[in-house]
């Protein structure tokens, strides 16, 4: 199963727990799942039309799955998933 | 309510005003405390939008990724995101609650003439169309 570690806003919408073991065969259906089994974690990252909220970014290991093949991208058991978030601002 | 530790906040008015007149940005990290965040350490990170950073700061997420790892490695997490507004007052502005993200606390620094002048912290809501004020604490 993949890793996917929680950033420490989401705990709370995740049992608490820092990371969550999820199988899956691609960061997609892994995000499915982890989403199912804590549904209050799925409107924090996926918008109403079940895409992945602007500001969400995913990553495998050290990879943003944007530059790989998005959530298609396959992912091992030893693999763990990020969730990183897109911040920039200005005047 | 956010609490920030003086060597926290030292690190902080010190990468504003190092970067003075663009805008700095950095993470804090600390732990959930009695219902708010309480801020020991903050990371300088670098700008990384490529244009004029007089009035824009963008985060890299190589480098976000990086900064999440050393934090979990110390029992800590990132409690929020600062950046500064040089020669201008600490307030949200609108591009930066649409590109915030409701998960932290914004705290913004007004740097004038080279030197901090105040700051203020935020909470963007769920869909990032207001950002209330947090009370925010900090030793100079
Ligand atoms: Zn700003």
């Amino acid at each position: 199963m993949a890793k996917i570690l929680i950033p420490t806003p989401l705990r709370q919408f995740a049992g608490g727990n820092d990371a969550v073991e999820v199988s899956g065969a691609t960061v997609g259906e892994i995000l499915d799942q982890l989403t199912t089994t804590h549904p209050d974690l799925r409107k924090n990252l996926f918008n109403d039309e079940g895409k992945l909220r602007s500001f969400v970014n995913v990553y495998l290991n050290d990879e943003d799955i944007r530059y790989l093949s998005k959530t298609a991208t396959a992912a091992k058991d030893s693999d763990t998933i990020s969730i990183v978030p897109s911040i920039a601002g200005g005047r | 309510m956010i609490r920030i530790d003086k060597a926290a906040w030292d690190v902080m008015v010190a990468h504003a005003r190092a970067a003075y007149p663009r805008e700095c940005c950095g993470a804090m990290l600390g732990v959930e405390a009695d219902g708010g965040r309480h801020v020991m350490e903050a990371r300088p990170m670098r700008n990384a939008f490529e244009g004029a950073q007089e009035d824009t700061y963008q985060l890299d997420p190589a480098e976000q990724l990086q900064v999440e790892k050393e934090a979990r490695a110390k029992g800590m997490s990132v409690m929020g995101i600062f950046h500064s507004h040089p020669d201008c007052d600490a307030y949200f502005s609108k591009r930066d609650l649409e590109n915030s993200c409701p998960w932290y606390s914004f705290v913004v620094l007004s740097v004038k003439n080279g030197e901090f002048d105040h700051a203020n912290s935020f909470l963007p809501n769920f869909d990032q169309t207001e950002a209330p004020k947090e009370t925010l604490e900090y030793q100079q």
